[in-house]
């Protein structure tokens, strides 16, 4: 998968924002928006936020895990334990990096915040190489992954499961007749 | 030895990468083809000696030609086949015009396949929904909905933003445009972007 | 211009199905487009679902048609067409692909399906997929086969072309409580045994263990 696309799925999460204009309800197809009234927040999709924000139609109201001390908590049970611990939103990575990229001005602290998600991220992919590794070579047919984030999924995703087909290929080989001549597709 | 013409050919095709077409090896086909000919009529003479002189010696050999001839077909066909895959390719990344130097490495046979693919593909994409039908070999990358920042480099007159918006794309006029409508006019020099 | 939008936003149900909310309905979109691009197979089709989201995109448009232009809601429902017909193009792009590179056995799959269960290709698949094996049989034909000798004129297309390979690892996430899912042993030593998918969790595992629950939607690929 594409990081653009799962940037694309992390899109769809719902934001505050604050809007300087007022608008009627919208409905879209995938559900009602609004209305909109200066100074008054109200939920949106972030795609539509950056854009609003873009336009200068809006102030963006952070996640409230978007906030030094509770990424500081989170940070230090990540370092602590072996485990993946829970994620404050399952694309906390995306969204930290569009809503600092383009709203990094209603974002207070928003260095730190950047600096604390890629440690948190930094460890968390750490423990996921370990993990991928233990699973390779204890030839494992089953893992749990609770609390990973499909963003750090895709990280290892071509190169585990290349490398999973790969040794199930060499594998089966050894076996004779298993695969009965047929091709078979291990992309 | 048999079959190394037809490794060959193989190896020529691997070399070149994901995605490459090389020029089409007819002469690396025909002599493969030759190959197999000659391989067959020995065969079939060797096989007429086994059966009325009851040569059953002869038996090995022919066993062994034909292993030849059944790999000579096999690599001819992977040959083939994963130049089709290269060509289909193409036809999504450029688009139903291919350029001149990528056909002129085809061969009239691959012209034929290609050209029956892309209206197999068309008829597919006009019957999804309405009438207009879907283009699929657009939209490959998700829509980005922000806006960037760029500058005008030469006068190119009105230009209609998604939105319905019309806007003048003057000399030098500045202007805040969704990304993805920018792109193409970024890529033809009439826009650049303002890196902030 | 919000009532001629709402109004249309409830359309392209015909009564015979559930109701389905148009939200449900992309819901459900993504869904399959995520399924879809993981499963090594290619899934049942969901034409009907596609059709549906069409409709609704081609109805959203027309409407836009009429709305003043430089309106802000407009730019609102036109970004979001946007997104939806990327999602719906990717999906019926990643089917495309499936049919393409195992066509042999999804055809062979098609034809020997029971009256009456689910078809795996959409008519217009099933079309494409024809076109696509007399295409290629034609081509190998014409250019190398006819000139073989006379034993050695034809290709088993099902033996050429690779099967889509249904051990493949895949990641998912667990919808609906599942019991003593049977994990086959990698190697001689190891023995097999039962894992417990429980709500919302996730895993990694064999796509053959699993690729009943994903089309039953009691897991999802991710």
């Amino acid at each position: 998968m594409d990081p653009s696309e799962v940037e694309f799925l992390a899109e769809k999460e719902v934001v505050k924002i604050i809007p300087n204009f007022s608008l009627d309800k919208i409905y879209l197809i995938g559900g009602d928006l609004g209305p909109f009234n200066p100074g008054l927040p109200v939920d949106v999709p972030v795609w539509l936020a950056l854009n609003l924000k873009q336009r200068q139609k809006c102030r963006i109201v952070p996640p409230e895990w978007m906030d030094v001390e509770k990424l500081e908590e989170i940070r230090e049970l990540e370092r602590k334990e072996d485990t993946f611990t829970p994620v404050p939103s399952p694309y906390y990575m995306e969204l930290t990096k569009l809503l600092l990229n383009h709203a990094s001005d209603n974002i207070p602290k928003a260095d730190e915040i950047r600096t604390l998600v890629k440690d948190i991220w930094d460890t968390r992919i750490a423990k996921l190489r370990l993990s991928a590794d233990s699973f390779i070579s204890q030839q494992e047919a089953h893992a749990k992954l609770d609390n990973l984030t499909l963003m750090e999924i895709n990280t290892t995703r071509s190169f585990l499961l290349d490398t999973l087909n790969c040794m199930y290929k060499l594998r089966s080989n050894l076996q004779p007749g298993a695969s009965g001549g047929k091709a078979q597709d291990h992309h | 030895m048999f079959c190394e013409k037809a490794i060959e050919i193989i190896r020529e095709l691997h070399r070149m990468g994901d995605g490459q077409l090389p020029a089409f090896n007819e002469d690396g086909i025909r002599q493969v083809l030759e190959e197999m000919k000659a391989l067959y009529e020995q065969n079939q003479s060797d096989v007429n000696e086994a059966k009325s002189e009851g040569k059953s010696e002869l038996i090995p050999t022919i066993k062994f030609r034909h292993c030849c001839l059944l790999r000579n077909q096999r690599c001819i066909a992977a040959y083939l086949y994963d130049r089709l895959l290269r060509i289909r390719t193409l036809r999504w990344e450029y688009g139903s015009v291919l350029p001149t130097n990528i056909r002129f490495h085809m061969c009239a046979e691959e012209l034929e396949w290609f050209n029956q693919y892309k209206k197999s593909l068309a008829t597919f994409m006009r019957s999804l929904g309405g009438e207009e039908g879907l283009d699929i070999t657009q939209d490959m990358k998700p829509p980005k909905s922000l806006y960037i920042e760029v500058r005008c480099l030469k006068d190119h007159g009105e230009f209609e933003i998604d939105d319905g918006t019309i806007i003048l794309l003057k000399k030098n006029s500045q202007h805040f445009l969704p990304r993805w409508k920018c792109e193409q006019l970024i890529r033809q020099g009439v826009l650049e972007h303002i890196m902030s | 211009m919000s009532d001629t939008l709402s109004d249309d936003a409830s359309g392209g149900d015909d009564g015979q199905e559930d109701v389905m909310t148009p939200a449900e309905l992309i819901g459900k979109l993504e869904e399959a487009w995520l399924n879809e691009k993981f499963s090594p197979e290619l899934l049942e089709n969901k034409s009907e679902m596609g059709e549906c989201v069409m409709e609704q995109l081609t109805h959203m448009e027309a409407n836009l048609q009429r709305v003043r232009r430089g309106d802000v809601k407009a730019s609102v429902h036109r970004m979001e067409i946007d997104r939806i017909r990327f999602v719906l193009s990717s999906y019926l792009r990643s089917r495309l692909q499936k049919i393409e590179k195992f066509f042999p056995h999804v055809l062979e799959k098609e034809k020997s399906r029971v009256e009456g269960d689910p078809s795996f290709l959409s008519p217009e698949e099933f079309a494409f997929a024809k076109e696509y094996l007399a295409n290629t049989e034609t081509y190998l034909k014409a250019v190398a086969l006819k000139h073989m000798p006379p034993n050695l004129q034809t290709v088993d297309m099902l033996k050429a072309v690779p099967e889509p390979c249904l051990d493949s690892f895949v990641f998912l996430r667990v919808r609906e409580r599942q019991e003593n899912i049977l994990v086959e042993p990698e190697t001689d030593d190891q023995r097999e045994y039962v894992v417990d998918l429980d709500v919302d969790s996730q895993h990694l595992m064999r796509y053959r263990a699993i690729a009943p629950l994903v089309s039953s939607g009691a897991v999802q690929l991710i």
